[in-house]
């Protein structure tokens, strides 16, 4: 856990509003992130989470600042670039309410997999170890509509694991599930994570996050408040 | 990205949507199968006209033809064979004529001619060579028209020709199977001499038709020329496809012109019912990018969606376009068979096939990318900025976007009215651009009212109706009833209006007198058939009749425009019937056409001569005479057009005293039917003529106006069942997709009363915003469309705005698209709460 997957530097972006002054979603964030780690941010809502996902992901450009995963400048990626980033070096886990309907799960986790070169049958394939893995093999043939919340949060896992990612975003994965279903899902995601030397963000207002996190950050108007790790906020009982 | 990955991805969402993708499917199936049917039903008929002349005339080079139905000596036919370089001439004599048979009658076009045509002819005639032609005595003719007559072979039939009523001997079945087109036409062929004897044209023919090398056309032109002296027409020998070609114009144009609208209504229902699955789409495509799929392998996913969408559309559309244009849009020539010798016949090119399917495949990209363009083509940005400065962004762009269509559609209406399809287009446009706006503004006005109320079911209905989830679903569910609206109130109400022109003008030249007497025959029903008219004293002497006049027309060929001549005595009162001046005054046309000197002449005519009022046309009848021009009119609907001039300046002009109709006008206390009676009985059985009264003629008019208008009536009822039937599978569709809505809203405690009414409440405001506004759009529609029929086909339209018919419309589309909402609407709600409640 010493080699650095990725590095923050400086990174701010506001928006514009009909109104007043550009919010200042992030302001000047800079941290890292070393392989197989588990970073836990944690902030109230509107305190820019998702923006900083978002500008890992080259989903949005940062007004100033720069993104670095594996040495590379993502920032400076073209759009095709940044999509194959996306695709092959990165991982997105969110809440579960965009599962294709109609889908079955195996078609669910394969999803990224069927961007690749692989053919359907092959991505299909290559899933199913996986699926095993988080517990779905049972439930491979279900659609989303058949599957518990706790059970679709495993699909959006395994698909965002599928390609082998250097690095996970998980983006508040425990937002819809109950207390016990949440601490599944990130137990699970931690283990599978650590298991497979994949790095993690996990933007969450969760306070049990902190127990299955390495680091923990607060983020509050788009800046780190601490840069240290802070448990403050993890229940007394947790790991 | 690899094809299978796409068809994988295509399949297991199609199990999700599959219902809103039937509904894409029915929508473009309807408006490639209105395309193809009418692209057929015209092909049919300009096709039918060219392999019937290509296949009598063969390789014939010329023709000479007379101006009237009186023709020329038949001694010219010798002059013509000396000509220079002249090959072959064949010798055709050609009549007006009805066969009766026991079992009904059928006008034909009676040709003499011999057996040369055989000879020089093309395939249709080539089986001649097999009879003895010039020694046959009877009449060869079609064997459907045998079969309607009931006549099976070789029997004695009665033939009405002008006056007269003859016995001729009858052949159908020799043309039976080989002769291809001639077999479905009215074509009677006889041998030219007794053709002669039959129709007492002795001595006389219509036309010669010169078979000669192309290299020596000057030189046999030049020699025509010369014997033609200025008073016979001398033109190609198959000249009749473009006199043909000008006369069906108006009527493709016009079908043309209501097709692509209905076909526009078709695609819109299909982009409205893609519209209810924006959201799915949309949220596919935040995954897809979230996980790395580029632009491009997301446009190839929803591309494939599109093709596979519009394929089968497209083979639907055939599979039911194909059974429209033989059931429905039959390709009967109609009016246009009393001046052309054509016969139904369906004909389907590849053009037709190829034209339909690319506009079903073209609606299909349209419809499933365009509304994702944003979605596709978006830098995050959007996503996360302040969504009042979007909205208030969106508002502005949806008014200028609209005003603008609107500006364009009324530039179009005042300086482009032959651009009528995309001035339609452009409103349609401006129609869903504005629609937002009247929604939200409609929304606004009822939470005000509502909150007097105090109902939950308002209170619900203006939630759902604001909430941002639902936007894409409510514009879609609102414009789909307002394009249905449109579309169904513009169609309508310009048929209408071309109705009751054409309505105007049966009853204007109809009520002229109390009876007309005219030579028997479907193809006489303009009265443009010549008799000798020796009758005319013999009814004038009957007690009932008080006045006689002899009212003389035909058709005249100006160009290459087979114009309809109308020419009531000089003594009517009123010759021209209302409303079919398009320049001049009426009063002062009235007084010059009793002048006499002076015509009246369809505007199209006159601005492709560039004529005006006051100008001198020397009008190119069998004497051409100059006439001033004292007024520009409609085509009277007659395609071709027309031209209007009293009966005494026409009998100087044709250099006949002929009429081709008696007005019998009766003494005070005789009814038409009584006067009728007695001119019939005075008339006697062998009599050649009809006797009808004007109310009779003038119903024979409007149905002769009605059967040319079949297929726009058609066209017509189809777009309103088509509009009832989407509006039922976009409520159902919605209904559907709301119940784990409601699941989630009976958790929160609301009953099945108040979802119900909520549901009502909701629907009612989104087809209220949508038909009506639909219905105002479609008015002005009506002004494009009508305005269109008159200037660029010159058909004669009485507009009127059709202010009941966007009533009707309106009430039928919202008041079945609220039944379907009431009904499976109260099944929805019985939705169990569980369902909302999964884990």
């Amino acid at each position: 856990m010493c080699a650095l997957v990725l590095e923050l530097r400086g990174l701010v972006k506001h928006f514009a509003v009909a109104s007043g002054e550009p919010v200042r979603a992030v302001d000047g964030v800079s941290l890292t992130v070393a392989r197989g780690e588990l970073l836990a941010l944690h902030g109230p809502s509107g305190s820019g989470k998702t923006t900083l996902l978002m500008l890992i992901a080259a989903l949005l450009p940062p007004d100033a600042g720069s993104v670095i995963l594996d040495g590379r400048d993502v920032c400076a990626f073209s759009a095709r670039d940044a999509a194959r980033y996306r695709l092959v070096d990165l991982g997105f886990v969110r809440q579960s309410l965009n599962l294709i309907a109609g889908a079955d799960v195996v078609d669910n986790a394969a999803l990224k997999l069927m961007g690749t070169e692989l053919g359907a049958r092959e991505a299909r394939r290559r899933v199913r170890p996986l699926l095993d893995r988080l517990g779905l093999a049972d439930r491979a043939s279900h659609r989303p509509e058949q599957l518990s919340m706790g059970e679709r949060q495993r699909v959006m896992i395994a698909r965002a694991l599928s390609t082998d990612p250097k690095l996970v975003l998980a983006d508040e994965p425990t937002g819809s599930l109950d207390t016990q279903r949440g601490s599944e899902v990130l137990e699970l995601l931690a283990e599978v994570c650590r298991e497979r030397e994949v790095s993690v963000v996990l933007v969450t207002h969760d306070p049990r996050a902190a127990s299955y996190a390495d680091r923990v950050h607060v983020l509050r108007d788009g800046r780190l408040v601490e840069d240290q790790p802070d448990r403050a906020f993890a229940p007394i009982d947790a790991k | 990205m690899k094809l299978s990955s796409i068809v994988r991805l295509y399949r297991v969402r199609l199990r999700a949507r599959f219902v809103q993708e039937l509904f894409a499917v029915l929508g473009i199936a309807i408006g490639v199968a209105l395309l193809f049917a009418s692209q057929v039903a015209s092909t049919s008929l300009d096709r039918s006209a060219q392999q019937l002349t290509r296949g009598v005339l063969g390789d014939m080079r010329f023709q000479i033809a007379a101006r009237d139905a009186h023709g020329f000596d038949e001694r010219l036919l010798a002059q013509v064979h000396a000509i220079p370089g002249v090959s072959m001439a064949v010798p055709v004599l050609e009549a007006n004529a009805n066969v009766v048979g026991p079992d009904g009658t059928r006008s034909v076009d009676l040709v003499g001619t011999d057996p040369r045509l055989a000879g020089q002819g093309g395939q249709l005639v080539r089986s001649l060579r097999a009879l003895r032609f010039a020694k046959l005595k009877a009449l060869i003719v079609p064997a459907p028209i045998a079969q309607a007559i009931g006549d099976s072979s070789l029997q004695r039939i009665d033939l009405q020709i002008g006056e007269s009523t003859v016995s001729a001997l009858l052949v159908p079945q020799l043309l039976k199977g080989a002769a291809g087109g001639l077999a479905g036409s009215s074509i009677a062929l006889a041998p030219l001499a007794y053709a002669q004897a039959l129709t007492g044209l002795q001595g006389r023919l219509t036309s010669i038709f010169v078979s000669s090398p192309p290299a020596l056309d000057r030189q046999v032109l030049a020699g025509l020329r010369s014997a033609g002296a200025g008073s016979l027409n001398i033109r190609p020998a198959t000249f009749n496809e473009a006199l043909f070609d000008r006369a069906a114009r108006p009527t493709n144009q016009s079908t043309g012109l209501f097709s692509a609208i209905s076909a526009l209504v078709g695609f819109l229902f299909a982009f409205n019912a893609l519209l209810l699955t924006v959201p799915q789409r949309r949220d596919l495509i935040e995954d897809l990018r979230l996980d790395g799929y580029t632009r491009g392998m997301i446009v190839e996913v929803l591309m494939f969606d599109a093709l596979v969408l519009g394929v089968v559309a497209c083979a639907a559309g055939l599979a039911l376009g194909e059974l429209l244009s033989s059931v429905l849009f039959d390709s009967n020539p109609g009016y246009l068979s009393f001046a052309f010798p054509i016969g139904p016949r369906r004909i389907v090119t590849w053009t037709s096939v190829a034209l339909a399917v690319a506009g079903g495949l073209l609606a299909a990209f349209i419809g499933v990318l365009a509304p994702l363009r944003g979605a596709i083509l978006s830098r995050r940005d959007t996503f996360f900025s302040d969504p009042a400065y979007r909205s208030a962004r969106r508002t502005t762009w949806l008014l200028v976007g609209g005003v603008s269509c609107l500006l364009a559609t009324t530039v179009i209406l005042l300086a482009a009215p032959a651009a009528a399809i995309a001035g339609v287009v452009i409103l349609a446009a401006a129609l869903l651009l504005l629609l937002p706006l009247v929604l939200d503004g409609l929304t606004l006005a009822f939470d005000r009212l509502q909150v007097r109320f105090a109902g939950a079911s308002s209170y619900l209905a203006v939630i759902e109706l604001r909430s941002p989830g639902n936007r894409a679903r409510s514009i879609g569910v609102a414009a789909t009833g307002a394009i249905a609206v449109f579309g169904s109130v513009a169609i309508q109400t310009a048929h209408g209006d071309l109705q009751e022109g054409l309505n105007r003008v049966a009853r204007g030249l109809n009520a002229t007198t109390d009876v007309w007497v005219s030579p028997a025959s479907e193809a006489n029903s303009l009265a443009t058939t010549p008799f000798h008219g020796v009758v005319a004293a013999q009814v004038a002497a009957l007690p009932a009749v008080r006045s006689i006049g002899l009212y003389r027309g035909s058709f005249l060929d100006i160009g290459d425009r087979r114009t309809w001549v109308i020419a009531p005595p000089r003594q009517v009162a009123r010759p021209l019937p209302r409303g079919q001046l398009l320049e001049g005054s009426t009063a002062l046309a009235t007084r010059r056409f009793h002048e006499g000197g002076w015509i009246i002449i369809s505007r199209a005519i006159a601005q492709e001569r560039n004529l005006h009022v006051g100008d001198l046309f020397t009008l190119p009848a069998p004497r051409p005479t100059p006439f001033r021009i004292a007024a520009l009119s409609t085509n009277f609907g007659w395609p071709s057009g027309a031209i209007m001039l009293n009966a005494d300046d026409y009998a100087r002009a044709w250099g006949s005293s002929d009429p081709s109709a008696l007005l019998v006008g009766l003494q005070p206390g005789i009814s038409p039917a009584a006067g009728r009676s007695e001119i019939r009985r005075a008339l006697g059985s062998g009599s050649g003529l009809e006797v009808q009264t004007a109310a009779e003629r003038e119903r024979d008019f409007r149905a002769t106006g009605r059967q040319g208008l079949s297929r726009l009536t058609q066209i017509s009822a189809l777009v309103l069942i088509a509009t009832v039937l989407a509006m039922s599978a976009t409520m159902g569709a919605m209904i559907w997709q709301r119940r784990p809505r409601l699941a989630e809203m009976k958790v929160d405690g609301f009953s099945r009363d108040v979802l119900w009414r909520a549901l009502l409440w909701e629907s009612g405001l989104l087809l209220g915003a949508g038909c009506s506004l639909g219905a105002v759009f479609g008015l002005y529609g009506q002004v494009i469309l009508s305005h269109a029929l008159v200037t660029v086909t010159g058909f004669p339209v009485a507009f009127s705005p059709g202010i009941l018919i966007a009533l009707a419309s309106f009430v039928l589309v919202t008041a079945t698209a609220m039944l379907i909402v009431a009904v499976p609407g109260a099944l929805a709600t019985r939705v169990r709460p569980a369902l909302s409640i999964r884990d």
